[in-house]
């Protein structure tokens, strides 16, 4: 549903806007969303990334729900400027400026780190989302395209055109993630909403081609959140966290922060039992907390950090 | 809020002009967006530029798209065209508080709130979505296709807070005589719908045009059961106001 949008603009192009008069300095294309494009720009010697919208009340919409959160985080701002440009088309596109969020996609980064880095990560994701519900919000539009991380298994969500209060109907969603996609429940943004495609994000980041597989050879009566339970049991790496995968696909967290608790309880419980059978990032995690002197001090230490 | 949709993947080649039929049902408040269904190839020139013109002619999108995006593009479009509906009537109110129509005009600390009402209505109006099927020849390998994206479009209204209702026509019909049939009246929900187009005889002529007539017809039937109710209840009151008055 994007082909109207054509805008480009070159690199090194500068572009003021057109009501506050703001400079910015385009250097790349950084990604491109259901219903606009991310710049990354150079502000005075600031790094910032731009948001140009296709529709005025689309982007609108979305810049509405940053201001909430922007009010809700009170620390660190969300929302630098928002504002119209001309393109070389002579058309005007609305724009945000943003923070720019450093790091890779969340598939590239465990490809390059390691899987060991998929727990800690999780868990942070699971922060960010549980930040979220507190809020009064649902994310939305979860997948892995949308969660960058940076060192350290920090993580950040990008593209908020999915973001939804509760109780009303998810905005943007993407099918695969999607709870009515597999017959798991509605469209209505509750806190569960998020949690199922969290489950799916998990799936398909150990097992993209089984997942996708799947999508291809079910009829959609017959999509269940069984058959991505059996995805989760037979994948080696998602065998220790495959029972909350399950309570997360069946919507029996209230919201991620509980979600989030049982993750770290889950991870807790594994390594202090060393157990024969566990996978090799778990063992990592394992050293780690030796390292530490006691495992459950580890986890303890590790607890503050996050 | 009410819409027709309209899926198909060819031209209309008997009675009335699609296009005039979307402008009849633009001019009923109804807002036409119609999908066209590619096989490996496309709908033909012929086929693209109808389906684009009925579109615009009741006020509507339409979009190109293969049977794997179907579902997708189906709530899209929806979902898309309430808010250009709402957005319209904003913008007309606009129009008489600040001397201009477009939400673009303004700068962009005031869309926010503007914006904000338009999100809010979109999502708490009520909704009246009639699907029109083109069930010719062609379209057969097709239909469960469209079966699931209609599924899928109850998901998505169910979601919503405003009372959301489908209605699903197909044609053309099997009597001689019926333009379209329907096969689903207005609904908020499909619990128990098994098929909802259980064993169809595709015919070979596709009157788009017509169709799209009966189901404006079937919208206006829908409202003179409104207006007789009202009637009624008026002529209660004038019945009322008369002992009084004498």
């Amino acid at each position: 549903m994007t082909t109207s949008f054509k805008l480009e603009l070159r690199r090194g192009s500068v572009v003021v806007g057109k009501w506050r008069m703001g400079r910015y300095r385009i250097e790349r294309l950084l990604g491109e969303g259901a219903n606009g494009k991310v710049y990354l720009v150079q502000r005075d010697r600031d790094w910032l990334a731009m948001k140009i919208g296709a529709d005025t009340v689309d982007l609108q919409s979305e810049i509405n729900v940053l201001k909430s959160l922007d009010k809700q985080r009170s620390l660190e701002t969300f929302l630098y400027d928002v504002d119209d440009l001309y393109g070389p088309d002579g058309r005007e596109y609305p724009f945000y400026i943003m923070r720019y969020v450093r790091g890779t996609t969340l598939a590239s980064y465990l490809k390059q780190q390691g899987p060991e880095w998929f727990p800690l990560v999780a868990l942070n994701l699971l922060g960010k989302l549980a930040k979220l519900h507190k809020a009064g919000w649902v994310f939305g539009d979860l997948k892995v395209e949308n969660v960058m991380v940076a060192d350290y298994g920090h993580v950040e969500l990008v593209d908020y055109g999915g973001v939804t209060a509760k109780g009303k109907s998810v905005r943007q969603f993407t099918e695969i993630y999607d709870r009515g996609y597999w017959n798991g429940g509605s469209r209505s943004a509750d806190p569960g909403y998020d949690l199922f495609s969290f489950a799916v994000l998990c799936i398909q980041l150990h097992e993209p081609k089984r997942l996708h597989a799947l999508t291809k050879e079910l009829l959609p009566q017959n999509r269940s959140t069984s058959e991505l339970m059996e995805i989760a049991d037979n994948c080696p790496g998602l065998k220790p966290v495959s029972g909350w995968l399950k309570r997360a696909l069946m919507g029996e967290f209230a919201d991620a922060a509980e979600g989030a608790e049982a993750w770290r309880a889950l991870m807790h419980r594994r390594v202090t039992r060393n157990s024969p059978g566990m996978p090799g990032w778990l063992k990592g995690l394992a050293a780690t907390s030796g390292l530490l002197l006691a495992a459950s001090m580890g986890w303890l230490l590790l607890d503050l950090f996050l | 809020m009410k819409q027709i949709l309209l899926i198909t993947d060819g031209c209309s080649n008997v009675g009335l002009s699609p296009v005039v039929a979307a402008a009849h049902a633009k001019s009923e408040g109804i807002n036409v967006n119609v999908v066209g269904v590619l096989d490996q190839g496309d709908v033909g020139e012929l086929g693209a530029s109808e389906i684009e013109e009925i579109a615009r002619a009741g006020g509507g999108l339409s979009r190109m798209v293969n049977m794997r995006q179907l579902s997708q593009t189906v709530q899209m479009m929806t979902r898309k065209t309430v808010v250009q509906t709402i957005q319209l009537a904003v913008q007309k109110e606009l129009k008489q508080v600040l001397g201009n129509g477009s939400i673009e005009a303004l700068p962009p600390e005031k869309r926010g709130e503007v914006v904000r009402v338009i999100d809010e209505l979109g999502e708490t109006s009520g909704l009246k979505v009639a699907l029109l099927i083109d069930a010719s020849a062609s379209m057969k390998p097709k239909l469960a296709a469209v079966e699931e994206a209609i599924r899928d479009l109850m998901l998505s209204l169910q979601a919503r807070q405003g009372k959301s209702e489908i209605s699903v026509f197909h044609f053309p019909g099997s009597r001689h005589g019926d333009d379209c049939v329907m096969d689903l009246a207005w609904t908020s929900h499909l619990n128990g719908v098994q098929s909802i187009f259980p064993k169809l005889q595709m015919a070979g002529t596709t009157p788009t045009g017509p169709a799209i007539m009966q189901v404006v017809d079937y919208y206006r039937q829908g409202q003179n059961d409104m207006s007789d109710y009202s009637r009624r209840a008026r002529n209660e009151t004038d019945g009322m106001m008369g002992d009084y008055v004498v």
